[in-house]
Formats: C-alpha cells, sequence, structure tokens
C-alpha cells in the first residue's frame, strides 16, 4: 500500500471514530441532512429523465 | 426526529403500545457513524387486549391516522420519517425489545436496540446490507463478544455466524471472533 493510500484511509477512519463519538441527538440530526440529500436526488428531473431512458 | 419520538412517547403513554425501541439503521447509528436512511424501524409490543394470539398494528394505525398523520405503503409518516412498526417476530426480537438500552435525543426519552442484539437480528434478516452494518460493527470494535455469543447461542445463530465470518472476516483474520 502506498503512503498516500494509507494517509487516506487513516484519515477516513479518524473521521468515522470522529462522528461515533458524537452524542446521539448530534448524530440524528446529520442523518436527517443525509436523509434530506437523498429525497433531494431522488427527487431530481436529472435522475426521473435517466429512468424514463431506462 | 425529537417530534417523532415524541409522538411515539405519547402513543406508549396513551397504553397503545408498550415497549418500544428503535432498530435498523438509526438505531445502530446509536452506535456507529450516522447510516443515511430513509426510515425509522421501531420495534414495539402492542397492547393486547382479548388475549389473542394475532398481533394487529390497528391500534396504532387507528391513533395516527385519526390524528392527520397519513401513510405511505408500510410506513406512518410522523414529522417527516418513514416510521415502521415492527411487532416482535420471534424470542429474539422479544428480548432485543426487553434489554433495548434507555436514551435520549434532545431531551425526549428514547431506547435503542442494543448492538449486539441489532448485529443478530442483521444476522438472521442476512441481506448484503444486514452483513455490511455488521462488518460495520466489527470494525468499530462496538460488540461485545461476552453479550454476542449467548444471543446467537440462545437464538440458533452460532451456524450463521460462523459463516459469516468465513465468508467476511477471516480473509484477513485467522477467526471472525477474534475481531470483536
Amino acid at each position: 500500500m502506498s503512503e498516500w493510500m494509507r494517509k487516506v484511509l487513516e484519515s477516513k477512519r479518524a473521521a468515522r471514530q470522529r462522528l461515533r463519538a458524537l452524542s446521539f441527538s448530534e448524530k440524528l440530526k446529520l442523518l436527517e441532512k443525509l436523509r434530506d440529500r437523498s429525497l433531494a436526488i431522488a427527487q431530481s428531473p436529472l435522475r426521473k429523465d435517466r429512468r424514463s431512458k431506462g | 426526529m425529537k417530534a417523532t419520538l415524541e409522538v411515539i412517547n405519547r402513543m406508549q403513554a396513551e397504553g397503545i403500545i408498550r415497549k418500544y425501541a428503535i432498530g435498523g439503521a438509526v438505531g445502530a447509528t446509536f452506535y456507529l457513524e450516522p447510516l443515511a436512511t430513509l426510515d425509522i424501524d421501531i420495534f414495539v409490543s402492542l397492547k393486547d387486549p382479548h388475549g389473542s394470539p394475532l398481533v394487529t398494528l390497528t391500534p396504532i394505525y387507528d391513533y395516527l391516522t385519526s390524528r392527520g398523520y397519513k401513510t405511505e405503503k408500510e410506513y406512518l409518516i410522523i414529522d417527516g420519517w418513514l416510521v415502521q412498526f415492527l411487532p416482535p417476530s420471534g424470542a429474539l426480537d422479544e428480548e432485543a425489545l426487553q434489554q433495548a438500552v434507555e436514551t435520549e435525543v434532545n431531551g425526549a426519552r428514547t431506547w435503542v436496540i442494543t448492538a449486539e442484539h441489532l448485529a443478530a437480528i442483521a444476522l438472521r434478516t442476512g441481506r448484503a446490507k444486514d452483513f455490511a452494518r455488521i462488518l460495520q460493527f466489527v470494525e468499530a470494535g462496538v460488540l461485545d463478544a461476552a453479550k454476542l455469543d449467548p444471543i446467537l447461542r440462545r437464538h440458533g445463530l452460532l451456524e450463521k455466524w460462523e459463516q459469516f465470518g468465513i465468508k467476511f472476516l477471516r480473509a484477513t483474520e485467522p477467526s471472525g471472533r477474534e475481531n470483536l
């Protein structure tokens, strides 16, 4: 594994650990943001166009 | 989310439901980093006024729809969240519900299924996303083998766990359970 890749993985691990350490209330706030973004993506006309083209 | 839980707590206070606990991705978020999801799984034990062995979600639907909450497929929409109420489908769910951990969300009291029970339920369910969640639990080091092993044994899941370990954990480690 390259040094660059090792640093990327380490940084991802640290970010996940930081998120895990948040309180449940704080995590749920983030979860609501994730949900809103998922819904916005699902309702995007671009996505609907792509679906209709099959 | 707080408003959603307050509605569920009110149902509990008014005797529509008995004990409840959050499961699924929202429950897993209690132990892990936030996991994107559109719905909340609520494991719930229901009041059984007539001693019937048949479990029905009708009291929950009646309570909520009479107060203006809408339904969408198998979900009830409470404060913008799709909520699925799941009565226990067996001894594992019953136990998960009874042993759920009490916590609070911005002052609203609630309960979350333990990490070990969530892992056991995911193992039993056995979809790709369930296995992915178990791996997240293992990687995060949140499963306690001393608690998980008896649960798996009690509910006949040890063999499944061994198979899961061979398939997903032993590629990098000599033993799946050593990862816990």
